[in-house]
């Protein structure tokens, strides 16, 4: 540490490139980590929302082909299954928005407990969603975006069934990404009643839980066989399958990120290389002279070496910083927008910021490990002679 | 001055320093052009969409006509409403849609929902823009189907001649849709009621698509439809329904600008420093320029043009480049999958346009001459017998 000085003055000889290149490699570390956190963002969704021993039971058509109710009744009574809900997609509006800004399904509030253990919804609030028909469950993320509160009433207007629905806020999913709102399955089953249609025979999914995380694979073998050659026959994967395949078709978007991404790293390696060349051709002399005085060779490639080092670390430092500042910002902007998808939740998750710094550090090697290796191979008398 | 050759042979005389200032400019015109090329295909896709003398008739409330229902007594009413145009046998242009999302399965073993859309021959001369560019029309009642480009292109089964399997069952591609590169290339049509058998759909249709008679028609259509009181039914313009769709790609596009910009910066950074060090390391021959007489302007120039020859050899092996990698996007991946609002996907075929290499060149252009300026300037400026001295 004793040549940290050296390393020191010799980074602010040359201020204006300098700061250029450390601007450069910050932006583009920003740039990096920035579109990292998309697809960081994807795989924590799916990590945290999703479940292996949760599994979605679907027509095998596509999820806006339903199935009949009646077939979840059937599944419930199998071996080894926890629980099952029957999911119906209301496609309802808040009238503040005009269109669906939130997923929201009608449930059957008996049957929440059983397959969403892991949502901790507190067991008074799952007791009001029961008794009162026109009761409402709805996620933190969505209570937050149009700051509702326990009690609140609204009015959903359906997109897809021709009713509208008063309800009542019973509850909240008190998971941080949890857009959805529930709302009971009799209350639109009713209302529909009221308007001369056949009430809701279908189901669009059913979420089942297996008992036994080693059955689960069993268990959806034995579902798509209960509904083999009947009207609609089921696919059933796991939960976080089911949202992989949902979320799938952001991945073509991912691909193209990845490879600016890539493209962009490549451009800062070549900037800093070619500047830190540049810093050594321009002290030659110098290195010259310190060699003739004796300074080894190891001295002056650690030296030279470790200010590319140093430059690239503070930048890489000074951009994973920015990248988490800017990512508050987005995420502000738009963590309510589900266009977006999970590319919208711009999460920097600590493998983001070491893939930050690592390229710097990366960078900074690579960009200094030759002009440093050179300086200090070639013989001092060659060098005194190009100086002198 | 300075003869243009000594500008250009300096280009050559460093290899290696020429080609990473290059190289940057190369790579960003890549990353830019490639970006601008998404916003483009996307915009081309989801906004130019449509026919501004077609109407879309769907359930009043409905946004989308995915979750739109609609009777037949509510089509067979509507189509006789005055103001629609008429075929050669008078048939009204009314075209009766059913829309649903199956599965389709990637090449790539993947599934996207796509949109499939249920319509009767007539659907032709509705949309205007669409045509048969391969192939034939699916013949009613056959269990054939016409794809759209983009889907001929992504899944499994669906070139012309295959079996297509969605729904309930397998269906015969006979032909290839083109609609411009609108969102119809996304789609598959069949028969109407083929594909209300296939989804056991309670009501046949989702919406109607109408032709206006005349420019003067097309609001006059759409307010006696709104006013019929029998079946609460809304009418939009089809282009108006497609931008609406198409908001939900905004955030996208700011999204994708905001990198593009923050790319963009970063490299001028870079070329900017690459050309500082060219200037940098030939302080010697400047001086030696200097001293034989040569004038600032005759320095200033001669590194400018230096530093736009650079960038322009870079935007020639950058553009090579993002037209390749789009290309190589598009075989190995049938075009990127951009799921909308509703649940369809959309395919979008990556193509790098000329204004998109017009916007890149641009930028190359001004990253060589924003980035050429202060070093240039500097070798300018540098007094002759200190720059002798360095030497």
């Amino acid at each position: 540490m004793k040549y940290f000085g050296l390393i020191a003055a010799n980074l602010g000889r040359n201020k204006l490139r300098t700061a250029l290149t450390a601007s450069a490699i910050m932006l583009a570390v920003v740039l990096v980590c920035l579109l990292l956190t998309m697809p960081a963002g994807l795989d924590v969704i799916l990590e945290k929302a999703a479940s292996n021993t949760r599994i979605s039971v679907h027509n095998k058509a596509g999820i806006v082909y339903s199935m009949p109710h009646s077939f979840t009744r059937k599944v419930r009574q199998l071996d080894g299954v926890a629980g099952a809900l029957a999911m119906t997609w209301f496609g309802g509006a808040f009238e503040e928005a005009g269109r669906v800004t939130f997923p929201n399904f009608a449930v059957e509030g008996e049957h929440i407990a059983a397959v969403y253990p892991d949502y901790n919804i507190a067991p008074e609030q799952l007791a009001d969603f029961q008794r009162y028909r026109d009761g409402a469950i709805v996620g933190r993320q969505t209570m937050r975006k149009y700051g509702w509160k326990i009690g609140d009433r609204i009015t959903l207007r359906s997109t897809v069934w021709p009713v509208s629905l008063d309800l009542r806020i019973v509850g909240e999913v008190a998971s941080e990404r949890a857009p959805m709102l529930w709302v009971t399955r009799t209350y639109l089953d009713e209302a529909l009643k009221a308007k001369g249609r056949t009430g809701l025979g279908i189901a669009g999914l059913i979420w089942v839980r297996a008992a036994d995380p080693s059955r689960v694979n069993a268990l959806m073998r034995e579902i798509d066989e209960l509904s083999r050659n009947s009207e609609a026959e089921t696919a059933c994967e796991t939960e976080k399958s089911f949202f992989a395949n949902f979320f799938g078709t952001l991945q073509g978007l991912v691909t193209i990120i990845l490879i600016v991404t890539g493209l962009v790293a490549l451009c800062i390696v070549f900037i800093a290389a070619n500047t830190a060349s540049m810093a050594v051709r321009e002290r030659a002399g110098e290195i010259a002279v310190l060699k003739a005085i004796g300074f080894g060779r190891r001295v002056i490639f650690g030296t030279l070496f470790a200010e590319a080092l140093l430059l690239s670390l503070a930048a890489g430092t000074a951009g994973v910083l920015a990248t988490s500042g800017l990512t508050r910002v987005l995420r502000a902007v738009a963590g309510g927008n589900p266009t977006l998808g999970p590319l919208g939740s711009f999460i920097v998750t600590s493998a983001v910021i070491v893939d930050g710094l690592f390229l710097s550090l990366f960078v900074g090697m690579l960009a200094g490990v030759v002009p440093s290796f050179g300086a200090a191979r070639k013989p001092v008398v060659e060098t005194l002679h190009e100086v002198f | 001055m300075l003869p243009l050759s000594y500008s250009l042979r300096n280009v050559s005389a460093r290899p290696l320093r020429s080609a990473m200032t290059a190289g940057v400019v190369a790579l960003v015109v890549v990353a830019c052009s490639l970006f601008l090329s998404l916003i483009s295909s996307l915009k081309r896709t989801l906004i130019a969409s449509g026919d501004p003398m077609n109407l879309v008739v769907m359930r009043k409330g409905s946004d989308n006509d995915g979750s739109s229902q609609l009777s037949l007594e509510a089509y067979q009413a509507i189509r006789f409403f005055d103001g629609i145009a008429r075929d050669r046998t008078d048939q009204p242009l009314a075209s009766p849609e059913l829309v649903v999302q199956p599965f389709f399965r990637t090449r790539a073993g993947g599934r996207d929902n796509v949109l499939v859309r249920g319509v009767e021959p007539v659907a032709l001369a509705v949309h205007t823009g669409v045509t048969i560019s391969e192939g034939r029309m699916f013949r009613p009642s056959a269990h054939e189907a016409v794809v759209g480009r983009g889907v001929a292109g992504r899944y499994a089964g669906a070139a012309v001649g295959n079996e297509l399997e969605f729904g309930r069952g397998q269906w015969k591609v006979v032909g290839i849709l083109d609609a411009g590169g609108s969102s119809f290339e996304s789609e598959v049509w069949v028969d109407v009621r083929e594909l209300a058998n296939d989804a056991k759909r309670p009501f046949p249709y989702s919406g109607i698509r109408l032709r206006a008679a005349s420019p003067a028609e097309v609001d006059a259509l759409a307010q006696r439809i709104e006013s019929d009181p029998r079946f609460a039914l809304g009418a939009q313009r089809e282009t108006d329904y497609y931008a609406k769709q198409s908001e939900s790609a905004n955030s996208l596009y700011v999204l994708v600008v905001g990198i593009a910009v923050l790319a963009g910066i970063g490299a001028g950074f870079g070329a900017s420093n690459t050309m500082y060090a060219a200037v940098q390391a030939r302080t010697a021959e400047i001086g030696t320029l200097r001293a034989l007489g040569f004038s600032r302007r005759a320095i200033l120039s001669a590194f400018q043009i230096e530093a736009v020859a650079l960038a322009t050899v870079g935007f020639g092996v950058g553009a090579a480049l993002s037209l390749a990698l789009s290309a190589a996007i598009d075989v190995y991946l049938g075009g990127i999958a951009f799921g909308a609002a509703t649940f369809t996907t959309n395919v979008i075929s990556l193509r790098v346009s000329g204004q998109d290499l017009a916007v890149a060149f641009f930028l190359a252009l001004s990253i060589g001459v924003l980035g050429g300026f202060g070093p240039a300037w500097r070798a300018a400026r540098l007094r002759p017998i200190e720059a002798l001295r360095k030497a």
